[in-house]
């Protein structure tokens, strides 16, 4: 790990402040990206009884659970992925290779901000990603995700202010 | 086979004899009723098929899918439907031999191990006692007879040949039903002390069955067999010779449900009905009826309704209302809730177990609420048990490894005689217009 300008780590409270913002961004990235790999799927499993032996009436039960998995890779939840469909302005042609990267971008730029790997220009990278995403969501009249967008922004913005105060990285940028 | 006939002509000295006999087969063990080869590799049932109608053919498309097991004769006096059962099992694979009378079936087949029967109520009794006398082991369709004597008779030759009879009360075998009321009722006592019950089965008018023209049956065969016409014959059902009408069709299943998940008979019935819409049917085509069950934790009243001019209402389920909760009960899964009163303790103890599984609270409405007292929404959960299979297959299942002796049956003939007297007392009850007090019937 590269340890820039001197030898001397120093963790100032602006510099506490960035690696906390550069903290919850990359998380917040990499876990987006990661539940888009998720899926809630249904099992059938026995009924088990109290001694773990099965129920003599041979009883199945149905039982949900999370799984992640390449093939389980959904951009969006279906109800928006509808909804986008059926926007005009958003061609199948731009949305379709857009929805395709979503999850594997937003897991490399949680990466990169969290190993502190071209951070400004991750800082960047992510703040367009959330500004095109806002621009979907205002499209399909989804005004409480264009608020939540907002947050984002502001915080990768709030970040990008307190950059000259990073530390623990793997490239100097 | 006569409708007329008398279903059994048994002596005191007979029946004492068979059912010491019947005993000590018993006694004997598993081995009696095993005709696996013993290498592992299973000897295919051998089974004959007596009446192809529609309830004939549910079951053997059940039964099409058990492995191990080989129809191999049919058997329907209507020429129509035995032709149509021989092309449906062709197409399976299955040569079968095709017999218009059960007598001629059971003289040439020597090799049976078991008869489904499916036959018109009124012949349940004289063709099974014949099947089990002749050694078969058999399943026969609910109602056991449209008459107590009949039933009786079943039961009496089951003893008297220790053969298996298997009665086609077939939620008896279904998981989703066991584990509701061995888990549910039974170890988890979700609803509490139960006050009530209800079921139902409300199905739409509908018109009385036809026949092709030119597969009509002639006279002199209908005549042979009791009916007086093509559309007795296909109509059976709501003819008091032949069938219970729809108490016994429809409702034997489900009053069976309340005597076997309340674990006794109803000291007493009241009932109504009638015939007031069909105008060429004999048997009521709706009744309503009330029966009073002594239970160890105080009575329970159990209200049962059959509709044959409207499907209104709900469906068809059998319901059971405690304290603390209520199981509503259905073949239908998704007909099958249960709800939790507010004061009831967690309940997450079963979720846990998978007996249960919460449903998703419902948003409260504004103004939903139009009197102070009013109880709030109950909590609503769901039986997470899946059935993979036909609903006739769990049971005509547990029917065939019970001839392996593996399993005991789930509704031997003597069981549901007694769950079928309540039936047959609420029949009673709607014709007397009296209140009816059901003893301990007597085999």
């Amino acid at each position: 790990m590269t340890v820039p300008q001197t030898s001397a780590v120093s963790f100032s409270g602006p510099t506490l402040a960035f690696l906390s913002l550069r903290l919850w961004l990359g998380l917040r990235a990499l876990i987006a990206g990661v539940e888009k790999f998720s899926a809630r799927v249904t099992i059938q499993e026995p009924l088990l009884g109290a001694d773990g032996a099965p129920d003599p009436s041979g009883a199945i039960v149905e039982i949900e659970k999370k799984v992640y998995g390449l093939s389980h890779y959904h951009a969006l939840p279906d109800t928006l992925t509808t909804k986008f469909a059926e926007e005009p302005l958003l061609p199948a042609l731009l949305t379709r290779p857009f929805f395709a990267a979503l999850g594997p971008v937003l897991l490399l730029l949680g990466l990169l901000l969290l190993f502190g790997i071209a951070t400004r220009w991750t800082l960047f990278a992510m703040g367009a990603l959330y500004t095109v995403l806002t621009i979907g969501l205002m499209l399909i009249g989804q005004d409480a995700g264009v608020s939540w967008l907002a947050v984002h922004i502001g915080l990768v913005a709030l970040a990008l202010t307190l950059a000259d105060q990073n530390r623990l990285t793997l490239t100097r940028a | 086979m006569n409708p007329s006939a008398p279903a059994s002509g048994l002596s005191r000295r007979r029946f004492l004899s068979g059912s010491a006999s019947a005993a000590l087969a018993l006694a004997a063990g598993p081995p009696l009723f095993s005709i696996g080869t013993g290498t592992g590799v299973e000897k295919p049932l051998r089974l004959a098929v007596i009446g192809f109608g529609a309830q004939g053919r549910v079951l053997v498309e059940a039964l099409l899918k058990v492995p191990d097991v080989r129809i191999v004769a049919l058997c329907d006096i209507w020429d129509y439907a035995r032709v149509y059962g021989e092309r449906l099992l062709k197409s399976n694979g299955l040569e079968v031999a095709s017999y218009r009378d059960i007598e001629e079936l059971l003289a040439k087949e020597k090799d049976l191990d078991a008869a489904i029967v499916a036959t018109p109520d009124v012949f349940h009794a004289p063709v099974t006692n014949a099947c089990l006398r002749a050694g078969l082991h058999v399943y026969c369709e609910k109602m056991m007879s449209n008459s107590v004597e009949g039933a009786r008779s079943m039961v009496r030759t089951m003893r008297e040949t220790g053969r298996l009879l298997q009665i086609g009360h077939q939620r008896r075998s279904n998981p989703r039903y066991l584990v509701a009321r061995d888990r549910l009722l039974g170890e988890a006592r979700l609803t509490g002390r139960i006050t009530a019950a209800q079921a139902q089965w409300n199905r739409a008018v509908s018109a009385d069955l036809g026949w092709p023209k030119k597969a009509a049956i002639p006279a002199d065969v209908l005549a042979h067999y009791g009916y007086p016409d093509m559309h007795t014959f296909r109509n059976w059902r709501w003819f008091k010779k032949f069938g219970g009408g729809p108490l016994s069709d429809l409702g034997a299943h489900q009053i069976d449900i309340f005597n076997w998940f309340l674990g006794r008979l109803p000291a007493t019935v009241v009932a109504s009905g009638g015939s007031d819409y069909y105008k060429n049917h004999e048997w009521f085509d709706n009744a309503m009826v009330v029966y009073e069950f002594p239970l160890a934790e105080g009575t329970a009243r159990a209200f049962y309704q059959v509709q044959t001019t409207t499907s209104s209402g709900g469906g068809y389920f059998e319901q059971f209302m405690g304290a603390e909760g209520t199981l509503r009960m259905s073949e239908n899964p998704s007909l099958t809730t249960i709800y939790r009163e507010a004061h009831a303790p967690s309940w997450e103890e079963w979720v846990q177990k998978n007996y249960l599984r919460a449903n998703a609270a419902p948003a409260p409405e504004p103004g939903a609420k139009v009197d102070a007292r009013e109880t709030a929404a109950l909590a609503t959960y769901r039986l997470p048990v899946v059935t993979n299979k036909a609903i006739h297959q769990y049971h005509l299942e547990n029917f065939f490894q019970a001839i392996r002796g593996r399993t005991k049956l789930n509704c031997p003939a003597d069981e549901a005689f007694h769950s079928e007297y309540a039936i047959f007392k609420a029949i009673e009850a709607v014709e007397t217009r009296q209140l009816v007090t059901i003893d301990e019937p007597v085999v």
